[in-house]
């Protein structure tokens, strides 16, 4: 599904993401973990053609990321979700559905159907200047499901959100197993992603410090926090 | 295929361009505005102007007060197309516009290429609208019939696509208040020496050229090629008006405006593909 073959990037004289090689199977619940300003977004944006790679390659279902056509059936929810204030939610899922070429019926039915999965109903009409973080970021994983992607790249989803919004994301993450989609997580929350996760990479300073099973890096009696920890402090 | 679908990504890109202008209270208003303005003409067009003691007739009079707000719209919806331009890629990287487009199966020449035909067409139906105006005012208020007047509105409409493909490439090398500035700085050095031009040509300057002891300047000539190759806009509002005012056709030197600003288009356009094809989305 995803293909990472030698990816450097460099900012000038900074290298934000060091010769990072690994793959994605279909159907895997994948996180990235590393502290801050260890290239996790840097490594997303690559993904998705915001940024080009000073080398490497990376591809989604072999089609290379700086073509279009692969981005086909991919949903990306960024860390700082935003929506055009002047929009209403409801608005902002149709124009997202139409971009991936639906029809207005089609769009329409997808949003109700969404809508009611990100559990806004009532609230899809109002102006998104109006919405809370926790609201808006709701609206932006419905966006990011619109057109039942096969991969969905989740840039810290869980920022924003009280205790109870990261509970409904996660269940609601859990239930999309079901349907074979591919999770790429980028995320702080060790906890949730021990929960929702198969497997994991830990990346710090740019370069990959592992990518296994999650079962397989966290040994016995050791939380993900543990070994997290033990791995970027060396 | 339901038209909706065989819609491209660029004309819905377009679209939203357009509605989100749309959706601003201050567009509205200043349109508003400026139609109220253009609709006040029509109270020049029932005064008595005499000139060397002989009245003018309607039609002289509303041929040169159509003339005249012709160029003022134009000019004025230049002005309008850059305030609109300058700002459209810092806003919608701000409010998650460009990385919720470009995380679709879209490519960033739709983008841009949506973002531009949707600019120039507000900016062009804003223009057409207010000469509209003043060619209805005349047709109904005076009974001159101008058809060439709207032909004209959408000849200077070439202006407008080189103002927002000027200011939507600056806005990426520079803030978006310098590149507003910095075409219009484009636009008034343009026409001011479109107007010394002019002024050199007349009988009166003629007659000074003429007089002993007053030569043409020997360093004229880079300055000729500058004022050959600057921006033309006011050439191609001078040639539109052609079209319905007195004025003849002098060949290739009214159609060179036209050139000049179409190369310019797509010579500055094919720079903004390629510097926002290298731009990181953050």
């Amino acid at each position: 599904m995803i293909e990472l073959k030698s990816v450097t990037k460099r900012y000038d004289s900074l290298t934000a993401v060091d010769n990072v090689s690994f793959s994605l199977k279909g159907g895997e619940y994948f996180a990235l973990l590393g502290p801050n300003g260890a290239g996790k977004t840097t490594l997303v944006k690559m993904l998705l053609d915001f940024t080009r790679p000073t080398a490497g390659n990376l591809s989604i279902n072999g089609i290379s990321s700086t073509e279009a056509q692969c981005r086909t059936s991919v949903g990306y929810l960024d860390e700082n979700h935003h929506i055009p204030p002047a929009l209403s939610g409801w608005q902002y899922l149709m124009r997202c559905a139409e971009l991936l070429d639906m029809g207005r019926g089609e769009a329409a039915e997808q949003c109700r159907r969404i809508v009611e999965l990100i559990g806004m109903q009532g609230k899809e009409h109002a102006r998104a200047g109006t919405y809370s973080k926790g609201m808006t970021q709701r609206f932006g994983l419905g966006a990011a499901l619109m057109g039942d992607p096969k991969l969905l790249i989740l840039d810290e989803p869980t920022g924003g959100l009280d205790p109870i919004g990261i509970r409904e994301t996660r269940l609601l993450l859990e239930s999309l197993k079901d349907r074979g989609m591919t999770v790429f997580l980028n995320s702080h929350l060790l906890s949730e992603v021990e929960k929702i996760c198969d497997t994991a990479a830990i990346i710090n300073h740019g370069r990959l410090l592992v990518k296994d099973a999650i079962s397989a890096i966290v040994k016995d009696n050791d939380t993900l926090e543990d070994v997290f920890v033990e791995f970027v402090k060396g | 295929m339901k038209p909706s679908k065989a819609l491209p990504a660029v004309f819905r890109i377009a679209k939203y361009t357009l509605m989100d202008e749309l959706r601003h209270k201050g567009f509205v208003v200043m349109f508003a505005f400026c139609a109220l303005c253009v609709f006040l003409l029509r109270g020049c067009y029932r005064g008595d102007y005499m000139v060397n003691g002989q009245y003018l007739d309607a039609e002289s009079v509303v041929r040169a007060l159509s003339t005249a707000a012709f160029h003022v719209i134009a000019a004025g919806v230049m002005v309008i197309a850059a305030l609109l331009s300058m700002r459209v890629f810092s806003r919608d990287r701000n409010d998650g516009t460009l990385s919720c487009v470009l995380s679709k199966p879209i490519t960033r020449w739709q983008y841009v290429s949506g973002k531009i035909i949707g600019l120039w067409g507000l900016s062009v139906l804003f223009m057409f609208l207010l000469h509209g105006i003043v060619f209805l005012i005349a047709f109904m208020d005076r009974d001159v019939f101008m058809p060439g007047y709207l032909a004209a509105s959408l000849i200077c409409s070439v202006n407008l696509l080189f103002v927002v493909i000027a200011v939507l490439l600056l806005s990426l090398l520079m803030s978006d208040v310098v590149a507003f500035l910095s075409v219009l700085g484009v636009g008034v050095a343009g026409f001011v020496a479109e107007g010394i031009a002019a002024v050199s040509h007349s009988g009166i300057a003629q007659m000074m050229m003429g007089q002993p002891g007053v030569h043409p300047q020997p360093s004229l000539t880079g300055w000729k090629l500058v004022y050959f190759l600057w921006p033309k806009l006011l050439g191609v509002q001078q040639s539109a008006i052609s079209l319905f005012g007195s004025g003849s056709f002098h060949g290739f030197g009214q159609v060179y405006p036209l050139i000049n600003i179409i190369l310019y288009c797509i010579v500055l356009g094919a720079l903004l593909f390629v510097r926002f094809g290298k731009i990181d989305i953050v």
